[in-house]
Protein backbone atom coordinates (compact mmCIF):
# COMPACT_ATOMS: atom_id res chain seq x y z
CA UNK A 1 0.00 0.00 0.00
CA UNK A 2 1.13 3.40 -0.85
CA UNK A 3 1.89 5.70 2.06
CA UNK A 4 2.73 8.89 -0.07
CA UNK A 5 1.18 12.24 -0.32
CA UNK A 6 0.28 13.80 -4.13
CA UNK A 7 -2.15 16.35 -4.79
CA UNK A 8 -1.75 18.46 -1.70
CA UNK A 9 -1.87 21.62 -3.61
CA UNK A 10 -4.84 21.04 -6.07
CA UNK A 11 -7.79 23.40 -5.29
CA UNK A 12 -10.12 22.88 -2.24
CA UNK A 13 -13.05 20.15 -3.22
CA UNK A 14 -15.48 22.79 -2.97
CA UNK A 15 -13.68 25.29 -5.75
CA UNK A 16 -14.59 23.43 -8.89
CA UNK A 17 -17.61 21.53 -7.84
CA UNK A 18 -20.07 24.87 -6.89
CA UNK A 19 -19.88 25.43 -10.78
CA UNK A 20 -20.94 21.99 -11.62
CA UNK A 21 -23.46 21.72 -9.02
CA UNK A 22 -25.21 25.02 -10.27
CA UNK A 23 -24.45 24.67 -13.72
CA UNK A 24 -27.27 21.87 -14.09
CA UNK A 25 -29.54 24.04 -12.55
CA UNK A 26 -29.32 26.74 -15.10
CA UNK A 27 -30.26 23.76 -18.28
CA UNK A 28 -33.26 22.78 -15.80
CA UNK A 29 -34.36 26.60 -16.29
CA UNK A 30 -33.80 26.81 -19.54
CA UNK A 31 -35.93 23.49 -20.12
CA UNK A 32 -38.58 25.17 -17.95
CA UNK A 33 -38.47 28.58 -20.31
CA UNK A 34 -38.57 26.32 -23.08
CA UNK A 35 -42.30 24.78 -21.38
CA UNK A 36 -43.13 27.98 -20.49
CA UNK A 37 -42.46 29.57 -23.74
CA UNK A 38 -44.06 27.31 -26.09
CA UNK A 39 -43.72 26.73 -30.05
CA UNK A 40 -43.41 30.84 -29.85
CA UNK A 41 -39.58 30.89 -28.92
CA UNK A 42 -38.70 29.16 -32.03
CA UNK A 43 -40.42 31.77 -34.16
CA UNK A 44 -36.91 33.22 -34.75
CA UNK A 45 -33.64 33.52 -32.79
CA UNK A 46 -33.98 37.26 -32.34
CA UNK A 47 -37.28 36.32 -29.51
CA UNK A 48 -36.67 37.35 -25.60
CA UNK A 49 -37.04 33.81 -24.98
CA UNK A 50 -34.91 32.80 -27.74
CA UNK A 51 -32.24 35.01 -26.19
CA UNK A 52 -32.91 34.17 -22.62
CA UNK A 53 -32.88 30.53 -23.20
CA UNK A 54 -29.88 31.18 -24.99
CA UNK A 55 -28.07 33.04 -22.28
CA UNK A 56 -29.08 30.32 -20.05
CA UNK A 57 -27.46 27.69 -22.01
CA UNK A 58 -24.34 29.91 -22.58
CA UNK A 59 -23.48 31.74 -19.71
CA UNK A 60 -25.53 29.24 -16.92
CA UNK A 61 -24.21 26.19 -18.04
CA UNK A 62 -21.27 26.22 -19.96
CA UNK A 63 -19.43 29.02 -18.78
CA UNK A 64 -19.44 27.70 -15.25
CA UNK A 65 -18.80 24.35 -16.03
CA UNK A 66 -15.87 25.85 -18.03
CA UNK A 67 -14.96 27.97 -15.59
CA UNK A 68 -14.80 25.02 -12.66
CA UNK A 69 -12.68 22.84 -15.29
CA UNK A 70 -10.43 25.09 -15.99
CA UNK A 71 -9.32 26.25 -12.05
CA UNK A 72 -9.11 22.27 -11.96
CA UNK A 73 -6.74 21.99 -15.13
CA UNK A 74 -4.46 24.34 -14.65
CA UNK A 75 -2.47 23.50 -11.74
CA UNK A 76 -2.61 19.80 -13.25
CA UNK A 77 -1.70 20.81 -16.72
CA UNK A 78 0.60 23.56 -16.72
CA UNK A 79 1.46 23.55 -12.97
CA UNK A 80 -0.33 27.28 -12.63
CA UNK A 81 -2.19 27.24 -9.26
CA UNK A 82 -5.03 30.03 -8.82
CA UNK A 83 -4.02 32.31 -6.12
CA UNK A 84 -6.45 31.90 -3.49
CA UNK A 85 -8.34 29.16 -5.45
CA UNK A 86 -11.65 29.21 -3.02
CA UNK A 87 -12.01 32.65 -2.42
CA UNK A 88 -11.83 33.23 -6.77
CA UNK A 89 -14.41 30.66 -7.14
CA UNK A 90 -16.96 31.62 -4.68
CA UNK A 91 -16.89 35.09 -6.01
CA UNK A 92 -16.62 34.24 -9.61
CA UNK A 93 -19.48 31.89 -9.12
CA UNK A 94 -21.75 34.19 -7.38
CA UNK A 95 -21.40 36.85 -9.77
CA UNK A 96 -21.11 34.82 -12.84
CA UNK A 97 -24.50 33.04 -11.52
CA UNK A 98 -26.40 35.94 -10.04
CA UNK A 99 -25.39 37.37 -13.53
CA UNK A 100 -26.68 34.46 -15.35
CA UNK A 101 -29.90 35.17 -13.86
CA UNK A 102 -30.62 38.60 -14.39
CA UNK A 103 -29.28 38.24 -17.91
CA UNK A 104 -32.58 35.94 -18.38
CA UNK A 105 -35.16 38.06 -16.95
CA UNK A 106 -33.46 40.72 -18.46
CA UNK A 107 -34.31 39.82 -22.13
CA UNK A 108 -37.68 38.46 -20.75
CA UNK A 109 -38.85 41.81 -19.64
CA UNK A 110 -37.04 43.77 -21.49
CA UNK A 111 -35.31 45.66 -18.47
CA UNK A 112 -32.31 48.43 -18.79
CA UNK A 113 -31.99 48.26 -15.35
CA UNK A 114 -30.94 44.02 -15.27
CA UNK A 115 -29.12 44.40 -18.36
CA UNK A 116 -27.05 46.42 -17.05
CA UNK A 117 -26.78 44.98 -13.19
CA UNK A 118 -26.83 41.29 -15.44
CA UNK A 119 -23.74 43.38 -17.62
CA UNK A 120 -21.87 44.07 -14.42
CA UNK A 121 -22.11 40.72 -11.93
CA UNK A 122 -20.95 39.01 -15.37
CA UNK A 123 -18.26 41.01 -16.52
CA UNK A 124 -16.72 41.70 -12.95
CA UNK A 125 -16.71 37.59 -12.13
CA UNK A 126 -15.13 37.16 -15.65
CA UNK A 127 -12.71 39.97 -14.87
CA UNK A 128 -11.62 38.48 -11.40
CA UNK A 129 -11.46 34.89 -13.05
CA UNK A 130 -9.44 36.14 -16.01
CA UNK A 131 -6.94 38.03 -13.88
CA UNK A 132 -6.73 35.17 -11.43
CA UNK A 133 -6.23 32.50 -14.06
CA UNK A 134 -4.15 34.74 -16.26
CA UNK A 135 -1.64 35.64 -12.81
CA UNK A 136 -1.16 31.87 -12.18
CA UNK A 137 -0.23 31.30 -15.72
CA UNK A 138 2.80 34.06 -15.64
CA UNK A 139 6.13 32.83 -16.23
CA UNK A 140 4.25 29.42 -17.65
CA UNK A 141 5.95 28.60 -20.51
CA UNK A 142 3.89 28.60 -23.63
CA UNK A 143 5.41 25.75 -25.65
CA UNK A 144 2.79 23.92 -25.07
CA UNK A 145 -0.32 23.71 -27.37
CA UNK A 146 -2.49 23.38 -24.16
CA UNK A 147 -1.07 26.04 -22.37
CA UNK A 148 -0.70 28.01 -25.12
CA UNK A 149 -5.01 27.48 -26.08
CA UNK A 150 -5.53 28.40 -22.56
CA UNK A 151 -3.62 31.61 -22.70
CA UNK A 152 -5.97 32.21 -26.10
CA UNK A 153 -9.39 31.53 -24.91
CA UNK A 154 -8.38 33.89 -21.82
CA UNK A 155 -8.10 36.39 -24.42
CA UNK A 156 -11.30 35.29 -26.34
CA UNK A 157 -12.98 35.29 -23.17
CA UNK A 158 -12.63 38.43 -22.47
CA UNK A 159 -13.38 40.06 -26.23
CA UNK A 160 -16.52 37.66 -25.75
CA UNK A 161 -17.67 39.17 -22.54
CA UNK A 162 -16.69 42.61 -23.67
CA UNK A 163 -19.03 42.68 -26.41
CA UNK A 164 -21.23 41.12 -24.46
CA UNK A 165 -21.46 44.05 -21.77
CA UNK A 166 -21.37 46.41 -24.59
CA UNK A 167 -24.58 45.14 -26.03
CA UNK A 168 -26.31 44.87 -22.86
CA UNK A 169 -25.69 48.47 -22.09
CA UNK A 170 -26.57 49.50 -25.33
CA UNK A 171 -29.70 47.97 -25.32
CA UNK A 172 -31.52 50.85 -24.03
CA UNK A 173 -30.34 52.96 -26.35
CA UNK A 174 -28.35 55.27 -24.50
CA UNK A 175 -25.60 54.90 -26.96
CA UNK A 176 -25.38 54.07 -30.91
CA UNK A 177 -24.21 50.44 -31.18
CA UNK A 178 -24.71 48.75 -34.30
CA UNK A 179 -26.22 46.01 -32.58
CA UNK A 180 -26.85 43.46 -35.10
CA UNK A 181 -23.12 43.24 -36.05
CA UNK A 182 -22.13 43.16 -32.62
CA UNK A 183 -24.06 40.52 -31.71
CA UNK A 184 -22.60 38.87 -34.68
CA UNK A 185 -19.24 39.48 -33.20
CA UNK A 186 -20.00 38.63 -29.91
CA UNK A 187 -21.58 35.57 -30.99
CA UNK A 188 -18.02 34.39 -33.31
CA UNK A 189 -16.02 35.06 -30.42
CA UNK A 190 -17.77 33.12 -28.24
CA UNK A 191 -18.05 30.27 -29.69
CA UNK A 192 -14.85 29.99 -32.01
CA UNK A 193 -12.53 32.51 -29.73
CA UNK A 194 -13.47 31.54 -26.49
CA UNK A 195 -15.32 27.62 -26.74
CA UNK A 196 -13.71 25.92 -29.81
CA UNK A 197 -10.28 27.59 -28.57
CA UNK A 198 -10.70 25.95 -24.73
CA UNK A 199 -12.18 22.73 -26.13
CA UNK A 200 -9.41 22.16 -28.49
CA UNK A 201 -6.56 22.72 -26.24
CA UNK A 202 -8.31 20.40 -23.14
CA UNK A 203 -8.94 18.17 -26.00
CA UNK A 204 -5.37 17.91 -26.83
CA UNK A 205 -4.27 16.35 -23.84
CA UNK A 206 -7.53 14.48 -22.28
CA UNK A 207 -8.42 13.09 -26.09
CA UNK A 208 -5.34 11.01 -26.16
CA UNK A 209 -5.48 10.93 -22.10
CA UNK A 210 -8.78 9.21 -21.21
CA UNK A 211 -9.23 8.01 -24.88
CA UNK A 212 -5.92 6.21 -25.27
CA UNK A 213 -5.80 7.91 -28.83
CA UNK A 214 -2.45 8.97 -31.19
CA UNK A 215 -1.79 12.38 -30.11
CA UNK A 216 -3.12 15.16 -32.09
CA UNK A 217 -0.58 16.14 -34.81
CA UNK A 218 1.80 18.61 -33.23
CA UNK A 219 1.19 21.29 -36.51
CA UNK A 220 -2.14 21.19 -35.75
CA UNK A 221 -2.03 21.47 -31.86
CA UNK A 222 0.58 24.24 -31.86
CA UNK A 223 -1.82 26.30 -34.66
CA UNK A 224 -4.98 25.96 -34.16
CA UNK A 225 -5.39 28.62 -30.68
CA UNK A 226 -3.46 31.58 -32.11
CA UNK A 227 -4.72 31.30 -35.50
CA UNK A 228 -8.36 30.87 -35.03
CA UNK A 229 -7.58 34.26 -32.50
CA UNK A 230 -5.80 36.03 -35.70
CA UNK A 231 -9.06 34.50 -38.64
CA UNK A 232 -11.76 36.31 -35.71
CA UNK A 233 -9.47 39.51 -35.22
CA UNK A 234 -9.47 40.16 -38.65
CA UNK A 235 -12.94 38.96 -38.96
CA UNK A 236 -13.95 41.56 -36.54
CA UNK A 237 -12.12 44.18 -38.51
CA UNK A 238 -13.49 43.34 -42.18
CA UNK A 239 -16.81 43.35 -40.57
CA UNK A 240 -16.87 46.58 -38.74
CA UNK A 241 -15.39 47.91 -41.94
CA UNK A 242 -18.05 46.64 -44.21
CA UNK A 243 -15.73 44.78 -46.70
CA UNK A 244 -18.48 41.78 -47.20
CA UNK A 245 -16.16 39.66 -49.15
CA UNK A 246 -13.09 39.85 -46.72
CA UNK A 247 -15.20 39.05 -44.21
CA UNK A 248 -17.00 36.06 -45.27
CA UNK A 249 -13.79 34.74 -46.27
CA UNK A 250 -12.28 34.92 -43.23
CA UNK A 251 -15.43 33.51 -41.32
CA UNK A 252 -15.78 30.69 -43.29
CA UNK A 253 -11.88 30.05 -42.83
CA UNK A 254 -12.62 30.23 -38.49
CA UNK A 255 -15.59 27.64 -39.42
CA UNK A 256 -13.62 25.46 -41.54
CA UNK A 257 -10.70 25.46 -38.75
CA UNK A 258 -13.23 24.50 -36.03
CA UNK A 259 -14.61 21.65 -38.30
CA UNK A 260 -11.09 20.35 -39.17
CA UNK A 261 -10.91 20.03 -35.25
CA UNK A 262 -13.85 18.03 -35.01
CA UNK A 263 -12.87 15.88 -37.92
CA UNK A 264 -9.73 15.39 -36.98
CA UNK A 265 -10.68 14.43 -33.22
CA UNK A 266 -13.17 11.56 -34.75
CA UNK A 267 -11.00 10.34 -36.53
CA UNK A 268 -7.97 9.81 -33.47
CA UNK A 269 -11.11 8.81 -32.09
CA UNK A 270 -11.48 5.72 -34.75
CA UNK A 271 -7.82 4.72 -33.54
CA UNK A 272 -8.73 4.67 -29.87
CA UNK A 273 -7.05 1.34 -28.18
CA UNK A 274 -9.83 1.69 -25.14
CA UNK A 275 -11.02 -2.04 -24.70
CA UNK A 276 -14.94 -0.54 -24.07
CA UNK A 277 -15.80 3.00 -24.80
CA UNK A 278 -17.20 4.36 -22.53
CA UNK A 279 -19.90 7.69 -21.96
CA UNK A 280 -16.85 10.22 -22.15
CA UNK A 281 -16.11 8.76 -25.34
CA UNK A 282 -19.16 8.96 -26.98
CA UNK A 283 -20.39 12.07 -25.09
CA UNK A 284 -17.51 13.57 -27.76
CA UNK A 285 -18.00 11.73 -30.44
CA UNK A 286 -21.28 13.01 -30.57
CA UNK A 287 -19.97 16.59 -29.62
CA UNK A 288 -18.01 16.49 -32.47
CA UNK A 289 -20.44 15.13 -35.16
CA UNK A 290 -22.89 18.03 -33.98
CA UNK A 291 -20.00 20.17 -34.45
CA UNK A 292 -19.11 19.09 -37.96
CA UNK A 293 -22.93 19.60 -38.72
CA UNK A 294 -23.41 23.04 -36.93
CA UNK A 295 -20.32 24.21 -39.41
CA UNK A 296 -22.16 22.55 -42.30
CA UNK A 297 -25.25 24.46 -42.07
CA UNK A 298 -23.32 27.71 -41.12
CA UNK A 299 -21.44 26.82 -44.55
CA UNK A 300 -24.51 25.77 -46.55
CA UNK A 301 -26.45 28.92 -44.92
CA UNK A 302 -23.42 31.82 -46.15
CA UNK A 303 -23.47 29.94 -49.77
CA UNK A 304 -26.95 29.56 -50.79
CA UNK A 305 -29.54 32.72 -50.29
CA UNK A 306 -32.30 30.12 -50.32
CA UNK A 307 -30.74 28.24 -46.90
CA UNK A 308 -29.95 32.01 -45.39
CA UNK A 309 -33.73 33.82 -45.96
CA UNK A 310 -35.10 30.19 -43.75
CA UNK A 311 -35.57 31.55 -40.43
CA UNK A 312 -34.68 28.02 -38.90
CA UNK A 313 -31.06 27.93 -39.84
CA UNK A 314 -29.96 29.94 -37.36
CA UNK A 315 -31.95 28.15 -34.54
CA UNK A 316 -30.22 24.47 -35.96
CA UNK A 317 -27.11 26.02 -35.95
CA UNK A 318 -27.07 26.82 -32.32
CA UNK A 319 -29.23 23.78 -31.34
CA UNK A 320 -25.97 21.32 -33.14
CA UNK A 321 -23.24 24.10 -31.66
CA UNK A 322 -24.34 24.30 -28.29
CA UNK A 323 -26.52 21.49 -27.23
CA UNK A 324 -25.27 18.87 -29.68
CA UNK A 325 -21.44 20.44 -29.49
CA UNK A 326 -20.53 21.81 -26.43
CA UNK A 327 -23.31 20.83 -23.87
CA UNK A 328 -21.97 16.93 -24.87
CA UNK A 329 -18.63 17.50 -24.94
CA UNK A 330 -18.74 19.19 -21.23
CA UNK A 331 -21.13 16.74 -19.79
CA UNK A 332 -18.71 14.12 -20.81
CA UNK A 333 -15.71 15.92 -19.57
CA UNK A 334 -17.83 16.22 -16.03
CA UNK A 335 -17.88 12.46 -15.73
CA UNK A 336 -13.80 12.60 -15.66
CA UNK A 337 -13.13 15.74 -14.05
CA UNK A 338 -16.17 14.85 -11.23
CA UNK A 339 -15.08 11.32 -10.36
CA UNK A 340 -11.02 12.52 -10.35
CA UNK A 341 -11.73 15.06 -7.93
CA UNK A 342 -13.89 13.13 -5.42
CA UNK A 343 -10.67 10.40 -6.11
CA UNK A 344 -7.80 12.96 -5.50
CA UNK A 345 -9.33 15.07 -2.49
CA UNK A 346 -9.66 11.17 -1.03
CA UNK A 347 -6.16 9.90 -1.76
CA UNK A 348 -5.08 13.01 0.40
CA UNK A 349 -7.58 12.36 3.41
CA UNK A 350 -6.06 8.78 3.15
CA UNK A 351 -2.51 10.11 3.78
CA UNK A 352 -1.93 6.44 3.00
CA UNK A 353 -3.23 4.54 5.25
CA UNK A 354 -6.49 4.23 3.67
CA UNK A 355 -6.66 4.38 -0.19
CA UNK A 356 -8.80 6.20 -2.11
CA UNK A 357 -11.32 3.58 -4.24
CA UNK A 358 -11.25 3.19 -7.99
CA UNK A 359 -12.34 6.68 -9.46
CA UNK A 360 -15.17 4.02 -11.39
CA UNK A 361 -17.09 3.63 -8.55
CA UNK A 362 -17.61 7.29 -7.76
CA UNK A 363 -20.56 7.86 -9.99
CA UNK A 364 -21.92 4.16 -11.16
CA UNK A 365 -21.79 3.87 -15.35
CA UNK A 366 -25.50 3.16 -15.44
CA UNK A 367 -26.35 6.12 -14.37
CA UNK A 368 -23.80 7.48 -16.41
CA UNK A 369 -25.10 5.81 -19.63
CA UNK A 370 -28.96 6.99 -18.53
CA UNK A 371 -28.21 10.50 -18.23
CA UNK A 372 -26.19 10.31 -21.46
CA UNK A 373 -28.87 8.78 -23.30
CA UNK A 374 -31.41 11.19 -21.88
CA UNK A 375 -29.37 14.11 -23.09
CA UNK A 376 -29.12 12.45 -26.81
CA UNK A 377 -32.91 12.02 -26.64
CA UNK A 378 -33.18 15.76 -25.87
CA UNK A 379 -30.89 17.08 -28.36
CA UNK A 380 -32.92 14.90 -31.07
CA UNK A 381 -36.07 16.34 -29.81
CA UNK A 382 -34.48 20.11 -29.87
CA UNK A 383 -33.21 19.61 -33.38
CA UNK A 384 -36.53 18.22 -34.78
CA UNK A 385 -38.41 21.75 -32.24
CA UNK A 386 -36.30 24.06 -34.62
CA UNK A 387 -37.91 22.68 -37.59
CA UNK A 388 -41.73 21.65 -36.52
CA UNK A 389 -41.90 23.54 -33.02
CA UNK A 390 -45.46 23.04 -33.06
CA UNK A 391 -44.80 19.33 -32.99
CA UNK A 392 -41.41 18.97 -30.40
CA UNK A 393 -41.38 21.78 -28.23
CA UNK A 394 -43.32 20.08 -25.76
CA UNK A 395 -41.36 16.80 -25.70
CA UNK A 396 -38.06 19.07 -25.86
CA UNK A 397 -38.73 21.02 -23.27
CA UNK A 398 -39.22 17.80 -20.97
CA UNK A 399 -36.71 15.75 -22.41
CA UNK A 400 -34.27 18.90 -21.62
CA UNK A 401 -35.38 18.72 -18.47
CA UNK A 402 -34.90 14.99 -17.47
CA UNK A 403 -31.11 14.96 -18.75
CA UNK A 404 -30.55 17.76 -16.67
CA UNK A 405 -31.99 16.69 -13.61
CA UNK A 406 -29.89 12.92 -13.99
CA UNK A 407 -26.78 15.13 -14.31
CA UNK A 408 -27.82 17.02 -11.13
CA UNK A 409 -28.47 13.38 -9.70
CA UNK A 410 -25.20 12.41 -11.00
CA UNK A 411 -22.87 14.76 -9.92
CA UNK A 412 -24.45 15.27 -5.89
CA UNK A 413 -23.90 10.96 -6.40
CA UNK A 414 -20.53 11.83 -6.22
CA UNK A 415 -20.85 14.60 -3.34
CA UNK A 416 -22.63 12.24 -1.07
CA UNK A 417 -20.16 9.20 -2.18
CA UNK A 418 -16.83 11.46 -1.13
CA UNK A 419 -19.03 12.45 2.01
CA UNK A 420 -19.68 8.83 2.92
CA UNK A 421 -15.64 8.13 2.21
CA UNK A 422 -14.33 11.18 4.20
CA UNK A 423 -16.24 9.64 7.45
CA UNK A 424 -14.81 6.63 7.01
CA UNK A 425 -11.51 7.95 6.54
CA UNK A 426 -12.25 9.82 9.68
CA UNK A 427 -13.11 6.90 11.55
CA UNK A 428 -10.14 5.17 11.07
CA UNK A 429 -7.40 7.60 11.16
CA UNK A 430 -6.65 9.20 14.34
CA UNK A 431 -6.63 13.13 12.81
CA UNK A 432 -9.45 14.54 11.20
CA UNK A 433 -9.79 14.97 8.00
CA UNK A 434 -10.00 18.56 6.53
CA UNK A 435 -10.15 19.35 3.30
CA UNK A 436 -14.01 20.68 2.81
CA UNK B 1 18.48 10.08 -19.05
CA UNK B 2 18.62 6.15 -20.43
CA UNK B 3 16.70 2.79 -18.93
CA UNK B 4 19.81 0.91 -18.22
CA UNK B 5 20.78 3.53 -15.70
CA UNK B 6 17.41 2.88 -13.94
CA UNK B 7 16.53 0.53 -10.98
CA UNK B 8 13.36 0.49 -12.07
CA UNK B 9 11.34 1.71 -15.12
CA UNK B 10 7.42 2.20 -15.12
CA UNK B 11 6.15 2.77 -18.62
CA UNK B 12 2.97 4.72 -18.11
CA UNK B 13 3.04 6.12 -21.96
CA UNK B 14 -0.39 4.53 -22.92
CA UNK B 15 -1.75 4.28 -19.26
CA UNK B 16 -5.40 5.84 -18.44
CA UNK B 17 -5.33 8.57 -16.02
CA UNK B 18 -4.85 8.61 -12.85
CA UNK B 19 -3.05 4.97 -13.05
CA UNK B 20 0.52 7.14 -13.58
CA UNK B 21 0.00 8.99 -10.51
CA UNK B 22 -1.04 5.52 -8.86
CA UNK B 23 1.55 3.38 -9.96
CA UNK B 24 4.11 5.70 -9.44
CA UNK B 25 3.47 6.46 -5.70
CA UNK B 26 3.06 2.47 -5.71
CA UNK B 27 6.79 2.68 -6.98
CA UNK B 28 8.07 4.90 -4.94
CA UNK B 29 6.90 3.27 -2.09
CA UNK B 30 8.71 0.07 -2.57
CA UNK B 31 12.16 1.91 -4.06
CA UNK B 32 15.40 1.67 -1.81
CA UNK B 33 17.43 4.49 -0.56
CA UNK B 34 20.14 4.20 -3.37
CA UNK B 35 17.85 3.14 -6.61
CA UNK B 36 16.62 4.86 -8.89
CA UNK B 37 13.11 5.01 -10.83
CA UNK B 38 12.04 6.08 -14.48
CA UNK B 39 9.01 7.11 -15.18
CA UNK B 40 8.18 7.21 -18.93
CA UNK B 41 4.98 9.75 -19.45
CA UNK B 42 3.24 11.54 -22.59
CA UNK B 43 3.80 14.77 -21.00
CA UNK B 44 4.78 16.81 -18.00
CA UNK B 45 3.73 15.33 -14.55
CA UNK B 46 3.24 18.66 -12.63
CA UNK B 47 1.12 17.18 -9.76
CA UNK B 48 3.84 14.28 -9.32
CA UNK B 49 6.47 17.17 -9.28
CA UNK B 50 4.20 18.57 -5.94
CA UNK B 51 4.10 14.88 -4.50
CA UNK B 52 7.79 14.13 -5.15
CA UNK B 53 8.65 17.19 -3.53
CA UNK B 54 6.11 16.81 -0.66
CA UNK B 55 8.05 13.38 0.21
CA UNK B 56 11.65 14.20 0.02
CA UNK B 57 12.51 13.19 -3.60
CA UNK B 58 14.56 13.96 -6.14
CA UNK B 59 14.15 14.28 -9.84
CA UNK B 60 15.49 15.05 -13.40
CA UNK B 61 13.48 15.55 -16.06
CA UNK B 62 13.94 15.28 -19.84
CA UNK B 63 12.01 15.46 -22.87
CA UNK B 64 12.90 12.92 -25.63
CA UNK B 65 12.60 12.79 -29.40
CA UNK B 66 9.79 11.11 -29.51
CA UNK B 67 7.96 13.77 -27.27
CA UNK B 68 7.90 10.91 -24.38
CA UNK B 69 8.83 13.14 -21.27
CA UNK B 70 11.48 10.75 -18.90
CA UNK B 71 11.46 11.52 -15.32
CA UNK B 72 14.06 10.19 -12.86
CA UNK B 73 13.47 9.65 -9.20
CA UNK B 74 15.39 9.32 -6.46
CA UNK B 75 15.55 9.65 -2.77
CA UNK B 76 17.03 13.18 -1.59
CA UNK B 77 19.88 12.83 -0.13
CA UNK B 78 19.39 13.09 3.64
Amino acid sequence: MQALLSFDQSPPFAAPLRFFLTAPLFAILASLLLLWSGPELFASRWTPAALALTHLITVGFLLQVMLGAMLQILPVVAGANVPWPLAIARLVHLAVGLGALLLAAAFLGNQPLAFRLAAALIGSGVAVFVLAAGHSLLGVSSADSTIRGLKAALIGLSVTVTLGMLLATALDGSFELPLMQVTSIHLGWGLGGWSAVLLAAVAFIVVPMFQMTPAYPEWFARRFAWTMLALLSLWSAADIADWQEPAALLASAAVLMVAAFAGLTLQLQRRSKRARVDATQRYWSMAMLCTLAACAVWLAASAFPAIAERHEWPLLCGVLALNGGLMSATSGMLYKIVPFLVWSHLQNLGRGRVLAPNMNKVIAGKAIDRQMYAHFVALALLLAATLWPGWFVYPAGLALLASNACLLRNVLRAVWFYRGQRLKIEALTPRPATSS
Amino acid sequence: MTKKRADVVLDARQMEAPEPMVQTMEALDSLGRSETLLVLLPREPYPLYRALELNGFAWQTERLPDGTVAVLIRHQAP
